[in-house]
């Protein structure tokens, strides 16, 4: 599967959450590889390239976990 | 001004270059080392070359005027190179020797606390505290201040059956090493947190709230989507306001310091043992905290008086007896002492030999 | 000119002879908006008995889920330039050797772009600037990471590791520490500033059994030089240390844990075969004593503060790890350890917690390890254990 196909499952993925339960980096990983087909270190560098863009950040509050930015 | 450009995922420099050329040539190959006085040891290698270590005092809290101060003196004396230790101390490290009496007499005209190497207090590993923690039940620093002021001359010249290390740590999360320090002090809490119902729905996950409690006194209240807290099960360890802001524990009025003793953390003679309640609660009292530095000096004290040459706190405590500990330094024993969280069993007594 | 408080009570802490915190946070108080009030606020802590602080967040530097620690004061109307007063972990060197032109440069930023206060160093061993606007937070990082500096870790993630000062100045050590510290923290990069841990890892290497970085009681991962040779003994220098007083019966042999040596008044003999290798008679007799023959690493797992089921201290995975670099078998340990956590770990359950919840034999199973009696203190009291079908069928 192609990297940004794997980004868009991953941003759907937590677009999803929202609300309801904030995932970790982990859970992510093994929800889309085990999903879409794609190993763990594919997930992972989908995940750090949709948070190098800004698409995602990593929070933090009693663990980290990864959510979509609040509009400014 | 732009900025220049940013990297990522570099780590840290290596610390080669950061090692003064006596240690690089010698590194790995040192000899023995002698403690000189309170404040000064030298490192001799098996090529017989030599390091100085000249040590001072640091609140660890540290404005840049001062930094800019340390990094002066060390251009001066030290060819640019100086250290600090995991007890937040300096340590000026002179590759000629010629250089630590201008050294020790500059820093003595600075008003800088020399010492704390060898059988002493050394510097006190703390946490933020008021300064700067969310969770803080005391202060850290002022504590620290407080207890180093009462015992420098611990630091500077007497000494000691063996080191003592002092820790505080401003809640029970513990960032320090209290939890296996001779004698340390911990901020606690002693009254359940604050439910603020309406609060959690926005700010809170129920199910981690409710996995952070150690006691189970965390349920579920549907009908609000926030939590209950069970007060009698409730120890007041503040965890859950970690997870969940909404629940606020800080008291003004309940709480305080406790004190822990016998801890450490080297093999030495006996294995590494944890710190044990000698006080479950003094009240918090700043600017200076004067309970808390009597209580303190009193068990120093017992200690002086009673343990054998190389002997730490716990080890002194093992050998008389804890009951004997509570007879040597007066301290009431009380419920709060015998253990009902997760070992309790494990410190019961199992034997009818014991002293009076 | 920054805003001037009245501060009564932390007056009281520039008094007596050690080096006052007060004194440190007025210096940067004179000349920084942001420092000043922090003074204001903590005069204010100090008269109310409490803290004013929020925690948590998003604030950060792009890409990195660590290394900021966002920071907010409840009190933002009455002390509006502590209103964000996040802290930035910069990655320590190992050992925390510095030089002044570091120093000096690290000054400079923190004073353009920060509150001008810190600590040297954090618990953990960060160098920890304390207190900066979320806007200054990037700008920070491009002047740090252009010079070949990094933030340090925080969140569910790699800590930044710490060492004791180790062979760079100290004759008992038997690994070299700061270069391990400095392997790990380089090997594991993206597992530091992209946290994916259940919660936090801790790395701290300690030369020998002293421990002076505290390894045991607060690293997850605790790596203790030890050696498997003899002590060696130097007798002239033994009677060196008797004729300058050292009573050696009394200091030395009844001190030794497992009773291993003797002393007729002119011999010091160890029967190394019992040794444990403590390292007290080794430090009450540096010049005389030392270990020899080969050496290497104990690696312990699972120390931690209290929360949430009771303080651990490490225990003893792996008795004997050569440590050569480019210390492959400690990584790969490493890596093991954290996938098995990875997959069974709860959101905020230490690997220690877990070997707890979950058993040693399946942990040791899967990281390939055979039980041996280094592994406890004395085996189980109770009848209840289980077997396997494989169990069952070896005879």
């Amino acid at each position: 599967m192609e990297k940004e196909e794997v980004k868009k499952k991953i941003y759907a993925l937590i677009e999803k959450s929202v609300g309801k339960k904030k995932l970790k980096s982990s859970d992510i990983q093994k929800t889309i590889s085990a999903e879409a087909g794609v190993t763990r270190d594919e997930v992972k560098a989908a995940l750090k390239d949709l948070v190098d863009e800004g698409a995602l950040i990593y929070t933090y509050f009693g663990g980290s976990f990864v959510e979509i930015p609040p509009k400014q | 001004m732009a900025l220049p450009q940013r990297r990522t995922d570099i780590g840290p420099p290596h610390y080669k270059d950061f090692l003064p050329p006596v240690i690089q040539k010698n590194y790995g190959d040192w000899k023995y080392h002698e403690i000189l006085n309170p404040g000064v040891m030298v490192h001799v290698s098996n090529k017989g070359e030599k390091i100085w270590t000249v040590r001072v005092a640091s609140p660890r809290l540290l404005s840049t005027d001062t930094i800019r101060e340390h990094a002066a003196l060390a251009e001066k004396y030290c060819g640019g190179y100086i250290r600090y230790t995991t007890r937040h101390n300096v340590e000026f490290l002179v590759s000629d020797e010629k250089n630590i009496e201008p050294l020790l007499k500059d820093l003595k005209d600075k008003k800088y606390m020399v010492g704390g190497i060898g059988p002493r207090i050394s510097n006190i590993v703390h946490t933020q505290g008021w300064v700067h923690c969310h969770s803080a039940a005391c202060d850290a620093s002022g504590l620290v201040k407080a207890l180093m002021d009462e015992f420098a001359d611990y630091f500077t010249t007497k000494s000691l059956p063996n080191k003592v290390r002092l820790a505080v740590a401003c809640c029970t999360n513990m960032c320090g090493a209290v939890h296996c320090s001779d004698i340390a002090l911990v901020g606690i809490h002693r009254k359940i947190p604050i439910v603020e119902t309406d609060k959690i729905k926005n700010m809170c996950e129920v199910p981690s709230t409710i996995a952070a409690c150690p006691t189970g006194a965390i349920s579920p209240d549907p009908a609000n989507k926030a939590v209950k807290i069970k007060e009698e099960k409730c120890m007041y360890c503040g965890n859950c306001f970690s997870v969940c802001p909404a629940l606020p524990i800080a008291d003004p009025v309940n709480d305080g310091v406790a004190i822990v003793v016998g801890g450490k953390v080297g093999s030495l003679r006996s294995d590494p043992k944890f710190s044990k309640l000698a006080i479950p609660y003094v009240p918090n009292n700043p600017p200076r905290w004067p309970e808390v530095t009597s209580a303190v000096k009193t068990i120093l004290e017992a200690y002086i008086a009673g343990a054998r040459k190389h002997e730490r706190v716990g080890e002194w405590v093992e050998r008389i007896g804890w009951e004997s500990f509570f007879k040597a330094t007066k301290l009431p024993f009380t419920f709060q002492h015998i253990d009902d969280f997760t070992i309790a069993r494990e410190t019961y007594r199992n034997s009818a030999a014991f002293k009076w | 000119m920054p805003k001037k408080y009245q501060t009564p009570l932390l007056d009281e802490l520039e008094k007596g002879p050690f080096p006052s915190f007060v004194t440190e946070i007025k210096k940067a108080a004179a000349k920084n908006d942001m420092a000043a009030d922090e003074l204001g606020l903590l005069e204010k802590s100090y008269k109310t008995k409490r803290g004013y602080w929020k925690h948590g967040g998003i604030v950060g530097v792009r890409g990195y889920g660590g290394g900021v620690i966002g920071r907010y004061s409840s009190l933002a109307e009455e002390f509006p330039n502590v209103a964000n007063f996040h802290t930035v972990r910069i990655n320590s060197t190992s050992a925390f050797f510095y030089t002044s032109k570091f120093l000096n440069e690290m000054c400079d930023i923190w004073d353009k772009y920060g509150s001008g206060l810190t600590n040297l160093h954090g618990s953990t061993g960060d160098l920890v600037l304390l207190g900066t606007n979320t806007e200054n937070l990037e700008p920070i990082f491009a002047e740090f990471s252009s010079r070949g500096w990094d933030l340090g870790g925080s969140g569910s993630a790699m800590r930044t590791p710490s060492c004791c000062v180790g062979p760079a100045r100290c004759e008992w050590s038997n690994i070299d520490t700061l270069e391990i510290n400095y392997a790990v923290t380089q090997e594991f990069q993206d597992e530091m500033h992209r946290p994916a841990f259940p919660y936090k890892f801790k790395f701290k290497t300690a030369g020998c059994a002293v421990d002076c970085i505290a390894s045991i009681a607060r690293a997850d991962c605790s790596i203790i030089g030890t050696w498997k040779g003899k002590i060696s003994v130097d007798q002239k220098e033994v009677a060196a240390y008797a004729k300058n007083g050292m009573n050696i019966t009394e200091e030395i042999v009844n001190m030794c844990p497992s009773q291993c040596m003797s002393y007729d008044g002119k011999e010091l003999k160890i029967d190394d075969a019992n040794c444990v290798r403590c390292m007290h008679c080794i430090a009450k007799m540096t010049k005389a004593l030392k270990g020899t023959g080969e050496k290497g690493a104990t690696i312990l797992i699972g120390s931690k503060a209290p929360f949430v089921i009771g303080a651990t201290l490490s225990h003893v995975i792996v008795p004997f790890m050569k440590m050569e670099a480019p210390y492959d078998e400690l990584k790969d340990l490493v890596r093991k350890m954290w996938e098995w956590w990875d997959e069974h770990g709860k959101n905020r359950e230490r690997i220690g917690e877990l070997i707890i919840r979950r058993g040693m034999r399946e942990f040791l199973e899967f990281i390939g390890i055979d039980p041996i009696p280094q592994h406890v203190k004395e085996p189980r009291r109770d009848p209840f254990y289980f077997w396997t079908e494989a169990d069952l069928q070896k005879k």
